[in-house]
């Protein structure tokens, strides 16, 4: 007996624990959403015969209990600290560090999607532009890896062939290249997308390639009041540094109104209450929205601006507004094209396709 | 449910645990039933009747061949029992490549059924015959219990991806069990063990292994890393099983066959044989190869019921070409093997490990084929055929990415850290701080394991569709 007690100690160590965190499965209150990770999460399945024999509830229970586990962004965190620093691996759910910054690993180059992204520009030219007397530009955004990947040695998208290929299969459009206005500074350290108050060379770059001539406006930066925590740092789980999220007014842009086409709403170029929101990017321009209408009441011109857009536009496209007396946004993410004719007027305007290299590599999306 | 789900590891297993402590033991082997059952419906609820069949057909046969022992009716009897057995599996495992192939050959359009696997029905049909047999033989017992029998094909442990129990192994504690607390220690130490080959190991190196499989540069590099990772990954996802269910068998007072000694440390094709998946190899080796006539026939004969077999093996393993000339692959080396064996015995030993891993490589690369034109691409990638380059960017950074765990898989398929741990055990363990601590290494591998399985989505075993 005195041999076997010498187990005990350790053995009643791990059933305490073991059981602890059984009980808390069991008995903790579920959370609707996850901050850091920005989306909702798996709740009890309903139990019913027909999702019991169908298994769905056992799939679902399985989701509930990964997505409900206590202190899970604890555990996300542990388990992102032994990829990186016990097993020395190099990315964490396809996210790595280098330099502070996280990026995504976006590799190979996905042929297919990029063309297939062409073609729907294409089509969008046919249908709407090719008979409206329009001036149609085309520039592409290169995403944090084109600065990082391969000087670091990571898996990287063809880069060159990506914008050739963009190029060649739409030769409709005017190629702005905005690459040697960029660089990784210009972008969150944490999220995928650029800072505003980096992107007055960009802008200008665009505004001269669209003949605007140069942008005068003198802009003021603010600083938003919250703590900026992007998309990688819940990707990564890496106990990463917050950032600070800076926006550019000016009184162009403070006069301009933004119309939300699909919930019928205007409001500002910013909207400040988004800093609130799971994703304090939405600051820019609301964030995700199929069809927006920015009108700009001090233009001194009647040119008007359309653009065919990903996220990245949100926070750029506002420092386009001095030359134009409207810019039309429209996401094809959330709206179909077909269905774009009955909300945008093409006639006579500019119209700028300016797509990130993540989207156009994974161009599925596009309706 | 996996033993590696969060829903097995924090909700399932500790309430069974507890009531499973709780009950007086004449009711624990209802307890187990019910809760092993009620283990296999939350993965397959409309193939608990199949289950239930086939138990109801095992026992009730083997009472029969019990009954009839000595007259042509035993006979009978187990010629039936087998017939139901395999039938079932033949049907719901190969009916549909049967049919498509038939097919293909002749040019029918028979209707091709689609048909969902059972899982762990490759298993549970294996313990019944050999139970079915073992009575026939009078080796065993026919169990007069039900419930008993029951709860041996049906136990959660090693119901669904072994090893292959056979009732002469639990005979005795189907009857009564004896836990002591350095029986419960070694159970939880071996099922945590277990865990983390299977999370942070196996799974980790399916990363590598999927990352091939999506590759559009491919290389030599990454093809010999891909065959070097899917080697270790599949090692470590059958061997980490086997050492879950074996320490839950332990935790609940049964002994469980070992089913893997260090298979690649071996320096013959038969050696392997002989430390990897043991409990498969032993009931082909009892049920097949040796009513045959085993080693003692004409050579002709031997060779045929090698290649009869290993087919076999290969067709246990999946029912698709490549596992048919996987099998045939160790039945041909098990033919050079034994025909070359004064030569080979003189080669030098590091030279014998070195051919068998090759061996291996290359076997396991045609396993995890899903076609046999994948496989000889796949092959013919470590040779550089098709003009393939030695490596790209993509291979090294995959291999830099993984080297750690690559390497620490290494270490952990030989002895060596069995070894240290026994010297230290030898050294330190008097009392119970040196299980303390190791308790304490254990919780932490638990919860990195936990985290692991919170963060991750990866975590399928390969063996549950055998």
């Amino acid at each position: 007996m005195r041999e076997q007690a010498k187990y005990l100690p350790g053995l009643l160590l791990i059933c305490l624990l073991w059981l602890g965190l059984s009980l808390l499965c069991w008995f903790k209150t579920p959370q609707a959403s996850s901050i850091s990770e920005r989306r909702q999460l798996a709740q009890l399945p309903q139990l019913s015969a027909s999702t019991l024999l169908s298994g769905s509830y056992m799939r679902d229970f399985g989701e509930y209990a990964l997505d409900q586990f206590p202190l899970r962004d604890s555990f996300r965190r542990l388990k992102a600290a032994s990829v990186f620093y016990l097993f020395q691996q190099k990315d964490n759910n396809g996210i790595y560090l280098v330099d502070g910054y996280a990026a995504q690993l976006e590799y190979p180059l996905n042929e297919s999607s990029v063309l297939s992204a062409a073609q729907h520009f294409t089509d969008l030219y046919n249908n709407y532009m090719k008979d409206a007397n329009v001036r149609v530009y085309l520039s592409i955004i290169p995403d944090k890896s084109y600065f990082l990947a391969a000087q670091h040695a990571y898996p990287t998208l063809d880069y060159a062939r990506l914008f050739t290929l963009m190029q060649e299969n739409m030769p409709f459009a005017t190629f702005i290249d905005i690459r040697q206005q960029l660089d990784v500074a210009d972008y969150y350290r944490t999220d995928t997308h650029w800072r505003q108050e980096c992107l007055l060379d960009v802008a200008q770059a665009l505004a001269e390639g669209m003949d605007c001539g140069p942008i005068a406006t003198q802009y003021e930066e603010e600083v938003a009041d919250i703590p900026f925590y992007g998309v990688y740092y819940g990707q990564s789980a890496l106990p990463l540094d917050s950032e600070e999220i800076h926006y550019l007014r000016s009184p162009v842009l403070d006069a301009c109104t933004v119309y939300n086409v699909e919930t019928g709403s205007s409001g500002g170029i910013y909207a400040l209450d988004k800093l609130e929101s799971r994703d304090p990017y939405e600051v820019f321009l609301q964030g995700a929205a199929p069809l927006l209408y920015i009108e700009n009441p001090l233009a001194d011109t009647s040119r008007e601006l359309v653009v065919f857009r990903d996220s990245f536009a949100s926070s750029l496209v506002p420092l386009l507004v001095e030359n134009y007396a409207k810019i039309t946004l429209v996401d094809t993410r959330y709206i179909a094209s077909t269905y774009v004719g009955e909300y945008v007027d093409f006639t006579d305007c500019d119209v700028l396709f300016l797509y990130s290299t993540l989207l156009l590599n994974n161009s599925a999306v596009l309706k | 449910m996996l033993f590696s789900d969060i829903s097995f590891l924090y909700y399932f297993l500790p309430v069974v645990l507890l009531l499973y402590f709780m009950v007086p033991g004449k009711y624990k082997n209802s307890l187990l039933l019910l809760a092993s059952l009620f283990f296999y419906a939350w993965g397959e609820p409309r193939y608990v009747v199949l289950i239930v069949l086939a138990i109801v057909c095992g026992y009730s046969f083997a009472r029969l061949i019990d009954c009839y022992r000595g007259s042509w009716k035993s006979r009978l009897y187990l010629f039936f029992s087998c017939l139901i057995s395999l039938g079932l599996l033949g049907y719901f495992k190969y009916a549909t490549f049967f049919i498509s192939n038939l097919n293909a050959l002749t040019g029918w359009q028979l209707l091709v059924p689609k048909i969902v696997l059972p899982i762990g029905i490759s298993f549970y049909t294996f313990q019944i015959i050999s139970y079915t047999v073992d009575v026939y033989r009078g080796q065993v017992e026919a169990q007069r219990n039900l419930l008993d029998f029951a709860t041996y094909v049906a136990l959660f442990p090693q119901l669904i991806a072994g090893p292959i129990v056979r009732y002469a192994d639990v005979d005795e504690q189907l009857k009564s069990r004896r836990i002591t607390w350095e029986q419960a220690y070694s159970g939880v130490t071996r099922f945590i063990i277990g865990l983390a080959k299977k999370v942070l190991l196996s799974n980790v190196l399916a990363e590598l292994c999927t990352a091939f499989r999506s590759t559009q540069d491919n290389s030599v590099l990454f093809c010999w890393l891909y065959a070097l990772a899917f080697c270790l990954h599949i090692y470590f996802d059958f061997s980490g099983y086997s050492d879950m269910a074996i320490g839950l068998g332990k935790i609940l007072g049964f002994s469980f066959p070992e089913n893997f000694s260090y298979p690649y440390m071996s320096r013959s094709i038969s050696e392997f044989w002989r430390r990897w998946h043991m409990t498969l190899g032993s009931w082909f080796r009892d049920y097949v190869y040796i009513p045959l006539g085993g080693n003692r026939v004409a050579p002709a004969r031997w060779v045929a019921h090698i290649l009869l077999v290993w087919l076999l093996t290969g067709l246990w393993h999946g029912a698709a070409w490549n596992f048919v000339l996987w099998g045939l692959f160790f039945a041909l080396l098990l033919i050079v093997e034994r025909i070359g064996q004064p030569l080979l015995v003189k080669l030098p030993a590091f030279l014998r490990h070195a051919v068998v891993l090759f061996c291996l490589l290359i076997s396991f690369v045609l396993f995890n084929a899903d076609s046999l034109s994948t496989a000889w691409s796949d092959i013919g990638g470590l040779f550089g055929a098709g003009g393939l380059p030695r490596a790209t960017a993509e291979a090294w950074y995959y291999l830099r990415s993984y080297l750690i765990p690559l390497l620490l898989a290494i270490l952990g398929c030989s002895p060596l850290p069995v070894r240290l741990y026994q010297r230290l055990h030898k050294r330190f363990a008097t009392g119970s701080g040196f299980y303390l601590l190791q308790s304490i290494l254990l919780l932490a591998l638990l919860l990195l394991c936990t985290a692991y399985l919170v963060d991750g989505s990866f975590n399928p075993f390969l063996y549950f569709r055998f």
